[in-house]
């Protein structure tokens, strides 16, 4: 029954709600209804609900158990029963949908407080973000700030000390810089601006002063050319007082002005050489400058130019072969209409590297008699030698033919000093240039064309190729003649070539008279009366010749004699007998005595290598020379001995051929057998061994 | 002007009593002494381009050529011209010469001639040192005093050579007679005459003999005439050697071989039948000097008109070639 109560007040509790919100608005009764049952819902706890819905299922259940069970029975109050159950339960049906309303209202309001919430949350979320980002680029701000650099800091500024006691008490304020540092580097700014200003002031009134002492320079300049033309009309002039009492100053000023467009080693070199020639007398030593000057002169600006070019770049001579080569192109598109065949070019190219400086010196040294020899020393540009071309000049013409060679000019200067025959150049690094150049001769080749590069003209002209080899990277750009080297060569070589000069036209004398078969003893040698010998021939030989004879393997093989001797042939005959002397003259003769070698024609042939009589004949000329006799030591007296060793010789062989002529005290001595090569003068003169 | 050097011409050779070292002697007065130990045994790691050359040169003072030079137990005895000095072996040996120990002096007949002395022979039994002069004579001395002992005359002109064999002396001269000496008696027992003999006379060289050797029955001898080996006792003429030669200035018996040299280019060991053995090549124009030694070394030493002294060891090539420059 209990239940039954509960239902009711229920339903009651249900109708009175309707009734009321029905009463309230009768149009909109649904949407009364939905708000009621909302705030309903709302005021309701959901637990209670929830028992009370799970009290009402059990309700339900109880009356269809109770249903089936009066069913069963089958009777009338069965069937009233039931029916009374069965509105009672229909009434707990209805009570349960109005608590599923209930419910979905409440899950619906639920959700949306969720909902709301949810909203809510994001955005304070977005708040929080724009918050952060905020901080972020105010923090930026603030670094930024914070490294600021002002240009001031840039200036130097002088320092502390010097600031305190330069700057005047109104600038530097120490009562408050000291403590303030902003202030101080605002003071300090403000003294370095005064400063500056100041500074700035002295610098345009200096460029004012200078401006007006390049005017005065100016001025005075314009005046010192309006002097030129007024100093040449007084040298006009002077022109007939200098004829008129032979004075030769203007030749010398146009030969000085020539002189400075020399290049620098043949300045040297002219300098020096002019110096002797004053000082011995033009009649001894004479220079003179040839060539073409204005060609000199466009040389030398075009060099003025190039090497200011060429002191950026730290260039050799391979460098400037480059730019030699850049010029030959340059100059050949100008003319490319006239088309260069490919040897022309390289012909070019020769001649470009070769190319002598167009200034040359010209010395002439003359000896007492006359004789000359003209030397001219060019310069060759490229490959930085200095080669010689010579011609003699004879006051009287010259007979037979190998006195003739002797002073041929290429005779007189071979080996002027030891080992120096100028066949091949001097400077190491010739071949080298030749080689870029694209040259495939090397320089000997070229000899004959540009003339002998002799060692003493590089010396003269103040070229030591031996330091430059040493120490090749130094030098090698451009190293300058040296001065001191050059005098003392100069000096030298005038007096060695003197010597050499006197002494080649001795030796041409005492050939002519050779050649032409006399054999004149020197002044004051000891001589034996008469010779029976004579001297048929007397020539040239080859060296080919020279050296294919058999007495000469001995003096070959020791190195005594070399192809640049001058080497000769004499043939000596007496009666039967006949000897062949092979005669090498050094070229520095008379200081080196003529080597013989010799060879006899009697009785079979006989030579040093075979006969002993002939080694000793050849000891006795080529050695013994006493101390009395060395500065006699000619050739004719070596010829007037060997006639003489050459009769000894024969008139001891006892042959009826040869009959003694001279006195001899022992005509054979010794285990050797030696026949007396030696002239005592006692009595009327004689033979003894040595 | 040349260096002399170049013509040097070296007349005689020995070697020192121990066998190590050889002296030579040139025409200047130079004694060059070579050390043989050091030329055969060289140290390779301190050979220098100058080991052929000699040790030590010494100049003489009189600097007159030295034509003989013997060696004796104490001393070297050089002949020059006019003397003969000996020197202690010791003095020879250390870098500069002193004075000889002993001189003795050889007058000639005239101021200017001079007399040179050819040849040595030393004879050890008896102490006494035989000289074959340029004045035709042969001198005796005694060693211990250097007395003149006995004078032999016999050539009329210059000894080139004296040779013994113990009782017997031989000499060859100038003149072209080979003399027979018995040591006791002043004059020549008996004596060849080379250039006579038409197979081994060669008159274009001339008749000078220029070395004799005295053997036990042999005597070998040539010069100007032919190399020729005769019998002791009969003076026969028994072989005459056929070399190229332009004069004989050396001859020698060894190991039952003539050895020979000359004016020609080789120095030869023939046999006593006249076959050539060897035919050594040499440096000099003229061989004036080769001598021998077996021991330490088994060495051949040959000079004459050169710079050079060729040295063989087997004495059957050259070996080695000295400069005596």
């Amino acid at each position: 029954m209990g239940k039954d109560d509960v239902s009711t007040k229920k339903r009651r509790k249900l109708n009175t709600t309707s009734s009321e919100n029905t009463k309230q608005s009768p149009t909109d009764i649904y949407k009364r209804v939905i708000e009621f049952e909302e705030t309903e819902a709302q005021l309701r706890s959901a637990e209670k609900d929830s028992a009370l819905f799970k009290k009402i299922c059990h309700d339900v259940r109880q009356l269809f158990a109770d249903i089936a069970e009066l069913k069963a029975k089958g009777t009338d109050e069965a069937k009233e029963k039931i029916t009374a159950k069965r509105i009672e339960a229909s009434l707990h049906l209805v009570a349960l949908k109005k608590l599923n309303r209930l419910e979905k209202v409440r899950t619906r309001a639920g959700r949306d407080a969720l909902h709301k919430e949810k909203q809510r949350v994001d955005s304070t979320h977005l708040l929080l973000q724009n918050l952060l980002y905020e901080a972020d680029h105010l923090n930026k701000e603030v670094t930024k700030c914070l490294q600021f650099k002002s240009k001031d800091e840039e200036i130097e500024l002088i320092s502390m000390e010097e600031f305190y006691k330069d700057a005047p008490i109104e600038i530097s304020r120490p009562e408050i810089t000291k403590t303030d540092e902003h202030q101080l580097q605002l003071a300090r700014l403000e003294w370095e601006l005064r400063q500056r200003r100041e500074l700035a002031g002295a610098c345009s009134e200096l460029v004012a002063s200078k401006e007006r002492v390049a005017a005065a320079i100016a001025a005075a300049r314009s005046r010192l050319d309006a002097l030129a033309p007024h100093l040449k009309d007084v040298l006009k002039a002077t022109k007939p007082l200098q004829e008129c009492l032979a004075l030769r100053l203007d030749e010398k000023r146009d030969e000085t002005r020539a002189a400075t467009l020399l290049s620098p080693p043949l300045f040297l070199l002219y300098a020096n050489a002019n110096a002797y020639s004053d000082a011995l007398g033009s009649k001894n030593v004479s220079v003179g400058i040839s060539g073409d000057e204005d060609e000199a002169r466009r040389l030398d600006q075009l060099s003025n130019v190039e090497s200011e070019l060429v002191v950026s770049n730290d260039s050799d001579s391979d460098q400037e072969n480059n730019d030699e080569d850049q010029r030959d192109s340059k100059k050949k598109r100008h003319h490319r209409s006239s088309k260069i065949s490919k040897e022309e070019k390289a012909e070019a190219k020769k001649k470009e590297v070769l190319k002598k400086h167009p200034l040359n010196v010209q010395v002439t040294i003359t000896n007492s008699d006359g004789t000359a020899l003209n030397l001219i020393f060019s310069y060759m540009i490229h490959l930085k030698i200095v080669v010689v071309k010579f011609t003699m000049n004879f006051p009287k013409p010259i007979t037979g033919v190998s006195a003739a060679d002797v002073l041929n000019g290429d005779c007189v200067l071979n080996e002027l000093y030891v080992g120096d025959t100028g066949n091949d150049s001097p400077h190491p690094a010739t071949a080298y240039l030749l080689k870029a150049a694209g040259i495939s001769e090397n320089f000997p080749h070229f000899i004959s064309e540009v003339g002998k590069p002799y060692i003493w003209a590089q010396r003269m002209c103040g070229l030591d190729f031996m330091a430059v080899s040493v120490d090749t990277q130094k030098c090698n750009k451009n190293f300058l003649p040296c001065q001191s080297l050059s005098v003392a060569s100069v000096e030298n070589f005038i007096f060695t070539l003197k010597r050499r000069l006197k002494a080649r036209i001795d030796l041409m004398k005492e050939l002519q008279d050779l050649e032409c078969g006399k054999v004149l003893p020197a002044k004051g040698l000891l001589c034996p009366v008469r010779l029976s010998g004579s001297l048929t021939q007397w020539q040239t030989v080859s060296w080919n010749e020279y050296s294919h004879a058999l007495s000469t393997s001995f003096v070959i093989s020791e190195g005594l004699v070399t192809p640049d001797n001058m080497l000769y042939r004499a043939i000596i005959t007496r009666q039967s007998a006949k000897l062949v002397a092979m005669v090498a003259v050094s070229s520095d003769y008379p200081k080196q005595a003529p080597i013989f070698s010799l060879t006899l024609h009697w009785n079979g042939t006989h030579h040093a290598g075979t006969s002993d009589d002939i080694r000793d004949i050849e000891r006795v000329i080529n050695t013994n020379w006493q101390n009395t006799e060395k500065r006699l030591c000619t050739l004719s007296t070596q010829m007037m001995k060997l006639l003489t060793c050459l009769d000894v010789l024969l008139e001891t062989m006892g042959s009826s051929e040869f009959p003694p002529d001279k006195v001899m005290l022992q005509s054979i001595r010794g285990r050797n057998r030696m026949k007396p090569y030696k002239y005592l003068k006692q009595g009327t003169g004689i033979f003894v061994q040595n | 002007m040349l260096d002399k050097m170049l013509y040097n011409t070296i007349l005689s050779q020995t070697y020192s009593p121990c066998g190590k070292y050889l002296v030579a002697g040139n025409i200047y007065g130079q004694l060059a002494v070579f050390d043989l130990v050091n030329i055969f045994n060289p140290v390779v790691e301190q050979i220098t381009s100058d080991f052929n050359k000699p040790k030590h040169i010494h100049l003489l003072e009189s600097e007159s050529q030295i034509c003989s030079l013997v060696t004796t137990d104490k001393f070297l005895i050089a002949g020059t011209v006019n003397e003969i000095s000996g020197w202690d072996w010791k003095a020879i040996l250390s870098s500069k010469l002193t004075k000889p120990s002993w001189t003795i002096k050889i007058q000639p007949q005239s101021l200017i001639e001079k007399c040179d002395i050819n040849c040595l022979w030393y004879k050890k039994d008896e102490g006494k040192l035989y000289a074959g002069c340029g004045d035709n004579k042969i001198y005796a001395y005694n060693l211990e005093d250097g007395s003149l002992v006995s004078t032999y005359e016999g050539h009329s002109d210059f000894v080139h050579c004296l040779h013994s064999n113990g009782q017997q002396l031989i000499s060859a001269g100038e003149d072209g007679l080979v003399l027979l000496w018995d040591l006791r008696v002043k004059k020549s027992y008996n004596k060849i005459e080379p250039h006579t003999n038409s197979k081994i006379a060669r008159p274009d060289i001339g008749k000078w003999v220029g070395a004799a050797a005295l053997g036990d029955d042999w005597i070998v001898c040539g010069g100007g005439p032919r190399l020729s080996l005769w019998h002791l006792r009969s003076l026969d003429a028994v072989t005459v050697f056929d070399i190229p030669d332009h004069g004989i200035h050396v001859s020698f018996f060894q190991d039952d071989c003539v050895f020979a040299g000359g004016a020609a280019k080789h120095l030869y060991q023939l046999s006593y039948s006249g076959d050539v053995r060897v035919e050594l090549p040499v440096s000099a124009t003229t061989v004036y000097s080769a001598v021998y030694r077996t021991s330490p070394h088994k060495v051949l030493a040959i000079a004459g008109s050169s710079p050079e002294i060729d040295i063989c060891t087997s004495f059957n090539y050259r070996d080695q070639v000295l400069h005596f420059r």
